[in-house]
């Protein structure tokens, strides 16, 4: 691969800021990011279907604890809650002497906190409302059908709202992409605090952020075409059939 | 003698001060069909719903094959005292919507075997091959994999009717099964449940279908206003009208 190769190295000589040194720190932003974003919304997920049929229950003192836990997150910057998890907490007595610290002095953990739980609770309310838009028909036949609450839930209910949650969904998956860019804010090394690196050792501010707005548009256009795959296979029962 | 397969006895219900059923009883023994008439607002799709607790009744008993289901008083009214009871009843007594409400995420096929599965605990293997024996009685055997929003209302209406045969129910509760359909979809349906009652199913039927009540019922109940007005066999009830009621709702205003 010589040719490449020289292309490559001639394309790069002809300036400071496309380097491989510079190329190495938006690899491992694009590495951080990903991780960022994939785990908490891996882990949001998971923490919010449980909460989204808690926040759908009539029981008063199941659903509020869940409500008030959405109304703050979602009610609140992101920016403030990921600099309350990152400051705030060194200011728990014991907690840098606890098996904690380890975890919390690192940069990387308390935003993966922040964002799970940001995203937890948007996506907990994104469930309740495609969980109380179920068709109350399909309730009453499953509840004629012999099926119990816990059976009608898991075969009825969490299929049906979770198909119809797929559009709002993927449009909170784009959202925690872009909002994981302010995770740069409390020294962590990710997309965007790679561009800002080079923006402050080359003070050029066009090239670094022109080219990670690339990358995260990219980005964006693969949860994009990811999502419309499975809206396809999944929302398939609402289009008409075309013979 | 087997026991009645359903029996109720004096169901009454209120929504909020109105009373909508005022003491009703019935009784369907094996391959009765019995047909609730009546105005709109007469109570009769809400009596129906009070057989398999979908409406919970204020008073009175559902009894089937002799078995009781047992209430227990609440802060919110009468509720049954035990949902497994509930749950094991709602299994015998299929029912058949209006609305069809079959389940919009799954095939006509899944629909079927949904709760022979989940509910009766039927191999998936055993579910599938009754449901495609009743998806040729209905003759949907093509539309097996297609979704509901895919199928006419009559389509789904029959569909309706086989998920509600893999249940091998005792008693079939219709709750007027033809009213949502378009007028050329309505013979599909009714000819499916004229060959249901001739084969001795227990069927307990809301409709407005006149014809089908004269031909098929062994028993036709009129309502008004959550009582039974007039009942007894086809031949009196719909040939020989006694209350005045009756007769100015069995002649068409046309």
């Amino acid at each position: 691969m010589p040719d490449i190769s020289a292309w490559f190295n001639d394309l790069l000589s002809g300036n400071l800021i496309f380097t491989p040194t510079t190329l190495g720190y938006y690899w491992t932003g694009l590495v951080t990011t990903t991780q960022l974003v994939f785990l908490s919304l891996v882990i949001g997920l998971v923490l919010a279907v449980p909460l989204a049929i808690m926040r759908s229950s009539r029981r008063k003192w199941i659903s509020l604890p869940v409500y008030v836990y959405t109304y703050v997150f979602r009610g609140t910057p992101l920016l403030v809650q990921l600099y309350i998890i990152y400051y705030g907490v060194v200011f728990f007595d014991g907690i840098q002497q606890s098996f904690l610290w380890p975890i919390f002095r690192e940069a990387f953990y308390p935003a993966l906190i922040a964002f799970t739980l940001n995203t937890a609770a948007y996506t907990t309310e994104i469930f309740r409302g495609a969980i109380k838009a179920t068709p109350k028909g399909e309730i009453e036949a499953a509840r004629a059908y012999g099926m119990s609450q816990g059976l009608m839930m898991r075969r009825i209910i969490i299929p049906s709202a979770f198909r119809r949650a797929l559009p709002a969904y993927g449009n909170e998956v784009i959202f925690m992409l872009h909002a994981s860019a302010i995770a740069s804010v409390v020294t962590l090394m990710d997309l965007t605090g790679a561009a800002r690196y080079v923006y402050s050792r080359f003070y050029t501010p066009f090239e670094p952020f022109l080219f990670v707005a690339l990358i995260y548009l990219c980005l964006t256009f693969a949860i994009l075409f990811f999502f419309r795959f499975l809206e396809k296979k999944l929302l398939a029962h609402l289009k008409p059939q075309t013979l | 003698m087997a026991a009645t397969p359903l029996e109720v006895r004096n169901i009454k219900k209120r929504f909020g001060d109105t009373e909508v059923l005022k003491g009703l009883s019935l009784e369907a023994q094996k391959g009765d069909v019995i047909t609730l008439i009546g105005a709109s607002g007469s109570g009769k799709s809400t009596f129906l719903r009070c057989m398999n607790l979908l409406e919970q009744p204020d008073e009175g008993e559902i009894i089937l094959h002799g078995d009781s289901i047992r209430f227990k008083q609440t802060r919110h009214g009468r509720e049954p005292a035990d949902m497994k009871q509930v749950v094991q009843m709602r299994a015998k007594l299929s029912m058949v919507f209006q609305n069809f409400n079959l389940w919009a995420h799954m095939t006509l096929l899944e629909n079927i075997i949904e709760a022979p599965i989940h509910v009766l605990g039927k191999s998936k293997k055993e579910a599938t091959e009754h449901a495609y024996v009743l998806l040729e009685r209905v003759g949907l055997t093509a539309r097996a994999h297609a979704y509901p929003a895919q199928m006419s209302g009559g389509q789904q209406q029959r569909g309706a009717i086989a998920r509600a045969l893999a249940m091998d129910p005792e008693v079939m509760l219709f709750d007027e099964p033809t009213s949502a359909l378009d007028p050329e979809l309505v013979g599909d349906v009714l000819k499916v449940m004229r060959d249901l009652a001739n084969e001795g199913r227990t069927m307990v039927v809301v409709t407005h279908e006149m014809s089908f009540a004269r031909d098929v019922s062994s028993q036709v109940i009129y309502l008004h206003q959550g009582l039974v007005e007039e009942a007894g066999t086809p031949g009196e009830v719909l040939g020989n009208p006694q209350s005045p009621r009756l007769k100015q709702f069995l002649t068409p205003n046309y």
